[in-house]
């Protein structure tokens, strides 16, 4: 399935809450999540979900 | 496919219509942009980021906003979106023209008196102001035309009902053995339910706010007026709610590639939202002295029930859009949500604010909770929930409905797809933000409604991250809103300057899988669904409103209000009854 604009962008919506709420989760298993772990996490998924777009997105012409 | 491609546009077959729908989204729109303005002033405000008010004037805005857009937005739209599924499902135009004008006018002037009242509270030398918050009752008073204009409004949207059920009533002289089509079957419900709950706040307005404010009468029962707002305060919540489930039943699952799955199913839920949602308003007044503990326990499992329907909806609209999906040849178990036309903003807007909605949902769970409530009661926890379900599943859902609607009235295409998809994520993700913090902050016991949430010598504390952290994020989710806010008005407005086009949308709605064929007739009988609403309210209020009257110092308050008991309640009832008879008896005599 090809990563379209509109994929991706919804994709990072969805992102925005998970990163929000990891601190929560991670409080349930004791761990001390601190704000700045919070956002390199979420600054990685963007930077993963920029390289599949590179590979998988609408103007590459791999298949996927 | 070739009726889809052969049928005409909403605009060329009923023009007039087009031209009452066009009116008012245009008032809907414009509400929304003043009101989004407020809306960003306050939340830069109360988190201290930037301040360009007074913060004595914090209340005129924050009654500004909730007024312009729970009230005048949410309810415009709402008329246009009935007016238009009234004529496109009964496929008749309204039976006058000027009649439909009339309502709109109506509404209109009342909304221009009731904004031009707030807004006096800017300019102090007009000796004007309406800073009584979109809940407006005592004892909170405001300008008297404040309350003119609002009772306007709402005799215009009872004409405006009155409209709806003249065209069915046409409808069913030509069409006697048929069943009601299913959306304007959704108006019909919808419009009775609205008739039931706006008598309360109309009692209020007529009989006491408005000759209070004249200074007619010196004071009212504060309970009394807060009881009769609630009456209506929680049915208004389905009255908003309405319109965006009728898009989501009947227009969500086609923009998704397939059909809605039951019929019925949809009428039950509608007849469900008629029958359970006035009898609860009490739920918002856990903590007023003067309501008996066991009326406000049975206003708790009243509410309770109202899950149902909200549940009934979810699960029928997600099997209807997964049933899309796998049209448009999505599989697996999660994998289809990949086949969903993302791009499409109206989709992809409508989509998101019911994935939304269901967090509402939950958190709607714990203010109906009569125990947990005490723990978020007013604080802002409250707008973290409601900026969810009205402020993002009805007013999400009725922007991205906009992209598709719109160009059926003015008969152009849409601007721009990729302005409007960027617009519904931005809102979205603005809305998570925003509320998050609101939520959090509210557990925190951060207080809402106030200028200034910073106390001295008073810490507030959170669990998880700081105060500090909560502030930023309401103001930048606050800030993403307003810009979504701005991305929406620049789209439409360009649509409808844009050039008229054969072929502006595609309006076909596909037939349910399961039709109306198979549901009992009795779904239809609105006049005993109406008998057993109006039933259901006058066992639910009439001995609280009782106790309420007799509690507080009776119709018009002076006296001082005592703690009520259920027994309280009865005793008054028992005790108006027999001396009523006993007079009765006198006359008799
Ligand atoms: C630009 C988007 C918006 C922003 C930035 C915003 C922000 C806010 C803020 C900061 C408050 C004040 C909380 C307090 O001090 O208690 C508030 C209250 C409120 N908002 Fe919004 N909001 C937005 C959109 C909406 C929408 C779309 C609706 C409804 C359709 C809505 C309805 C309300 C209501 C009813 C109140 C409560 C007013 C009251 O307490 O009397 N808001 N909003
Ligand atoms: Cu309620």
């Amino acid at each position: 399935m090809k990563l379209t604009k509109a994929r991706a962008l919804v994709l990072i919506a969805f992102s925005v809450p998970i990163a929000i709420e990891l601190r929560t989760v991670a409080g349930f298993f004791n761990v001390e999540l601190p704000l700045i772990a919070v956002a390199v996490i979420e600054f990685l998924f963007l930077a993963l979900l920029f390289v599949l777009y590179g590979l998988y997105g609408e103007g590459s012409n791999a298949a996927a | 496919m070739a009726t889809a491609r052969s049928e005409h546009a909403f605009v060329d077959k009923f023009p007039d219509e087009a031209g009452v729908i066009k009116a008012t989204f245009l008032v809907a729109f414009v509400a929304l942009g003043i009101g989004a303005f407020f809306g960003l002033i306050q939340a830069l405000h109360r988190t201290n980021v930037v301040r360009v008010i007074d913060s004595a004037d914090y209340y005129t805005m924050l009654t500004g906003h909730g007024v312009l857009l729970a009230i005048v937005f949410t309810i415009f739209f709402l008329c246009g979106v009935f007016h238009w599924a009234t004529a496109r499902s009964l496929d008749r135009p309204a039976e006058s023209k000027l009649f439909s004008w009339a309502w709109v006018g109506l509404m209109l002037t009342g909304t221009i008196l009731a904004t031009v009242a707030i807004l006096g509270g800017l300019v102090p030398s007009l000796g004007m102001s309406a800073d009584v918050l979109f809940t407006f009752y005592a004892p909170l008073q405001a300008h008297p035309i404040f309350y003119i204009g609002l009772a306007m409004f709402i005799v215009g949207t009872w004409l405006a009902g009155a409209d709806w059920f003249l065209s069915y009533r046409a409808w069913r002289k030509d069409n006697a053995d048929e069943r009601i089509p299913l959306q304007a079957f959704m108006v019909l419900t919808t419009m009775i339910m609205w008739y039931i709950s706006t008598l309360g706040v109309a009692v209020s307005v007529v009989f006491f706010l408005i000759p209070w404010s004249l200074g007619l009468i010196e004071s009212v029962n504060p309970l009394l007026t807060r009881t009769l707002f609630w009456y209506f305060g929680h049915p208004i919540v389905y009255f908003w709610l309405m319109p965006a489930y009728l898009m989501w039943y009947t227009v969500l699952p086609k923009l998704a590639g397939g059909r809605l799955f039951s019929d019925p199913l949809a009428r039950v839920v509608f007849v469900l939202f008629l029958l359970l949602s006035t009898p609860v308003g009490i739920h918002h007044q856990y903590l007023d002295p003067g309501i008996a503990e066991g009326f406000k326990f049975i206003a708790m499992t009243n509410t309770m029930f109202l899950l149902l329907p909200s549940l009934l909806t979810a699960f029928t609209v997600v099997a209807s859009v997964e049933h899309g999906a796998r049209q448009r040849g999505g599989e697996g178990y999660l994998r289809w949500l990949g086949a969903l036309p993302w791009r499409d903003p109206a989709f992809t807007g409508m989509a998101l604010a019911g994935a939304m909605f269901a967090a509402g949902g939950f958190s709607g769970m714990i203010n109906a909770g009569m125990n947990i409530n005490y723990l978020i009661h007013n604080t802002l926890w409250v707008p973290g929930h409601f900026h969810l379900t009205v402020g993002t599943a009805v007013a999400l859902t009725m922007m991205a409905g906009s992209y598709w609607l719109v160009p059926q009235v003015t008969g152009t295409k849409l601007y721009s797809r990729p302005i409007g998809l960027l617009q519904v994520i931005m809102w979205f993700v603005g809305m998570v933000f925003m509320s998050n913090a609101m939520h959090r902050a509210g557990l925190a016991g951060i207080p809402r409604r106030t200028a200034e949430p910073q106390y001295q010598n008073f810490e507030f504390l959170t669990p998880i991250g700081s105060i500090f952290e909560l502030r930023v994020q309401i103001a930048l989710g606050g800030t993403l809103l307003f810009l979504s806010v701005v991305l929406f008005l620049f789209n439409i407005l360009l649509t409808s300057l844009g050039e008229e086009s054969e072929r502006p949308v595609d309006a076909y709605l596909p037939e349910p899988l399961s039709g109306p064929e198979g549901s009992p007739r009795i779904l239809d009988n609105l006049a005993m669904w109406t008998g057993i609403a109006a039933l259901l309210v006058v066992l639910a209020y009439t001995l609280p409103l009782a106790g309420i009257i007799q509690n507080g110092g009776g119709l018009f308050g002076g006296g001082l209000p005592v703690p009520a008991t259920v027994s309280a309640g009865l005793d008054f009832v028992l005790m108006t009854v027999t001396s009523a008879f006993n007079t009765l008896l006198g006359v008799v005599a």
